[in-house]
């Protein structure tokens, strides 16, 4: 049980003339399930190795539970970290690994003994305990490696990519069975992905980094719903928001967007906010299932009639992606509509944008205007 | 053909063994080669030097076992023979001990000077010993080591430790890092992670340094030849030349020093082949 704080936590690398972790301020909660989400390459690693303490912090401090780190050493900070290569140790059996960090502490040997068995047994190891680990498959390796962590019940977990070298199906059940597993034992945790779905359904709350620094801290829904900048914006969702330019028209007392042709009421945003760009080019985002074939279908509020073409069809089964071209846009849209679609390749078609649904977005610096509260 | 096969199955093993016969006769002319001498040696040291004159390649009849144990006692073989597992041995865990250590510390840690001190270590391996011995026999002298079995263990950690560094690093290297994050988190120190993960995973190369060290020293002449006077501090390697007289060689009991010398090599060959084996074939722990 802890609290982890960060603030300004920065490092650069020797030899590297930026940074990788740039005045990264974060508190985790007791209990919470914190995920680290971010491109390849954004300083994800970096930021959890330091708050492991496997890496010096070049500026700003880890706290734990109140008390700075910074100069604890990685096997006095009470942390368990499970690593994206499960990091087993090749010659020891299941139940040696499960065993290494507890035996250092000192424990009794009866308490470890009782300690190793609930972890295998919670995580249904027990067949495999005396097996070394190039005798598991991948899916045990990575169960032995979680146990490792639980057996020592840290104060912290942190996970570093622990589901990426899994096959899709074993991943969808080994990411319940984390959910579970961290849900049950309540401890701190900071999951580390650059998977958007692993990202959403399993953090209390996702902090998302871009170039080292981070850009929006959320539930993850709200953080769907209000992107804080079109990098969040198309980092999340999958097909990524679409983004179009657009220009702001002022009509007495209202806005609109002139958009690839259409013309979409722009409400629920705060009018001293849009002043500054009337008559002036905006970036227009709107998810691709808030595009609909047809304006009368249920969940579409304030439909807005565009024209386009029917660059290509993706039956998927349960849904079909169309991408489009619309008049003026540079990039196609991709819109989300039903098991079957009425549109095939090439085709000249009307689609209905969700006007009530739009985002807006500085076009200069790319951040998102709020919409209004309520 | 392949009917042909189906129903003689004979037939088909015939032709397997055919297309097998080029490279078995390889193997067996290797296998005469190599193989041949050692055979020829371990005849000889059962037959007395008058035998051996008179037929150089006849079978030992009656074979003087006797031969060893005079070699053993009257040639004083007993005494060399415990000078050199004393010399090697010590060198042999010494150079595991420091090599290990020192692999693992530029394999792990990123320190100031790294680069400097490995090529350092490294560039001993092209210093040839020949050059060496003079200074070295005045430093001996110095620190009164010369002529002691101490001062020879010193001199061959020193000329073998530079390679026995460069083949364990190379190995060490290739271990993955989160193994040893894993063990920090596990809340272990640098000097236990060592004894712990690097040791026991880095056992196929250190078997390596161990049968290769080991063979190298316990063949050694030049070092103890210059640096042991007493005959009751020499090695094995120095025992040899109790037979080589000025004017005649004693090749029957030359023979069967030779024999007392290579048995240990055999032994340990023979311990250690399978992980070493198992070492150069899988490289790192995946
Ligand atoms: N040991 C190192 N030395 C120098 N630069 C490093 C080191 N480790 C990481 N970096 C740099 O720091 C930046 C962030 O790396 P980091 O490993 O934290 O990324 P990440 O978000 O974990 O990416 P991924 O999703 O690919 O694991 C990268 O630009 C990387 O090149
Ligand atoms: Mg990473």
């Amino acid at each position: 049980m802890a609290v982890v704080k960060l603030e300004a936590l920065s490092k650069r690398y020797g030899g590297n003339a930026e940074a990788s972790v740039r005045s990264m301020t974060l508190t985790i909660a007791d209990g919470e399930f914190m995920v680290l989400l971010g491109p390849s390459g954004c300083g994800k690693s970096t930021a959890l190795r330091m708050i492991a303490g496997l890496e010096p912090i070049s500026s700003g401090t880890v706290a734990i539970d109140g008390r700075v780190v910074n100069a604890v050493p990685a096997k006095d900070r009470d942390i368990a970290m499970v690593f994206q290569s499960y990091a087993l140790y090749p010659h020891m059996t299941v139940r040696q690994n499960l065993a290494f960090g507890l035996k250092r502490r000192r424990m009794p040997a009866a308490e470890i003994e009782k300690r190793v068995a609930s972890a295998a047994d919670r995580l249904g190891l027990g067949p495999y305990l005396d097996r070394k680990p190039h005798a598991l498959s991948g899916g045990q390796r990575q169960r032995v490696a979680l146990g490792r962590a639980i057996v020592r019940s840290p104060k912290v977990f942190l996970f570093d990519e622990p589901l990426s070298n899994l096959d899709a199906a074993l991943r969808v059940t080994t990411r319940n069975e984390l959910i579970k597993q961290q849900h049950d034992l309540g401890t701190t945790t900071i999951y580390v992905t650059h998977d958007q779905v692993e990202a959403m359904t399993m953090g209390d709350r996702i902090c998302i980094m871009n170039r080292g620094e981070v850009v929006q801290i959320g539930r993850p829904l709200d953080v769907y719903r209000a992107p804080a900048d079109t990098f969040v914006a198309r980092f999340l969702g999958s097909p990524p928001m679409n983004l179009m330019s657009g220009v702001l028209r002022r009509n007495g007392a209202d806005h609109a967007v002139e958009v690839a042709g259409a013309v979409l009421p722009v409400t629920g945003f705060e009018a001293g906010l849009l002043a500054p760009f009337a008559d002036r080019p905006i970036t227009v985002g709107i998810r691709p299932e808030d595009i609909y074939e047809s304006g009368a279908q249920p969940g579409c509020s304030a439909p807005a009639a565009v024209s386009a073409r029917v660059a290509a069809v993706e039956p998927l089964g349960a849904e079909t992606l169309l991408v489009l071209s619309l008049a003026g846009q540079a990039e196609e849209c991709v819109a989300r509509v039903g098991r079957v679609s009425a549109h095939s390749h090439g085709d000249a078609a009307t689609l209905y944008l969700d006007a009530a649904t739009l985002h807006l977005f500085d076009p200069q610096t790319g951040r998102a205007l709020p919409r209004a509260a309520g | 053909m392949a009917a042909l096969a189906e129903r003689h199955p004979g037939l088909a093993a015939w032709f397997g063994y055919i297309r097998r016969i080029p490279w078995l006769a390889f193997l067996l002319l290797y296998t005469i080669v190599t193989g041949g001498p050692f055979v020829w040696v371990a005849l000889m040291s059962l037959r007395t030097t008058n035998e051996i004159l008179d037929a150089p390649y006849a079978l030992p009849s009656p074979a003087h076992w006797g031969k060893f144990a005079e070699a053993w006692t009257a040639s004083k073989y007993g005494v060399y023979f415990w000078n050199s597992l004393i010399v090697v041995g010590c060198a042999v865990v010494l150079l595991t001990l420091i090599g290990a250590m020192a692999a693992h510390a530029l394999a792990r840690f990123q320190f100031r000077g790294r680069k400097a001190l490995r090529l350092a270590i490294l560039s001993g391996m092209m210093v040839p010993p020949q050059l060496l011995i003079l200074s070295l026999f005045q430093i001996l002298l110095q620190f009164g080591l010369y002529n002691t079995l101490a001062g020879l263990v010193l001199a061959y950690v020193a000329t073998q430790l530079a390679m026995t560094i460069y083949i364990l690093e190379g190995f060490f290297a290739q271990l993955p890092q989160d193994l040893f994050d894993a063990a920090r988190m596990d809340g272990y120190s640098d000097f236990e992670i060592f004894w712990k993960i690097t040791l026991p995973i880095g056992m196929p190369a250190i078997a390596t340094t161990v049968v290769l060290n080991f063979i190298i020293l316990w063949n050694e002449f030049l070092f103890a030849i210059v640096l042991l006077t007493d005959d009751d501090k020499r090695t094995l390697p120095l025992g040899i030349m109790h037979f080589m007289g000025a004017h005649q060689l004693d090749i029957g009991m030359i023979a069967t020093g030779l024999m007392i010398s290579i048995a240990p090599i055999i032994v340990l060959y023979a311990c250690f082949s399978e992980i070493m084996i198992k070492g150069m074939t899988a490289g790192a722990v995946r």
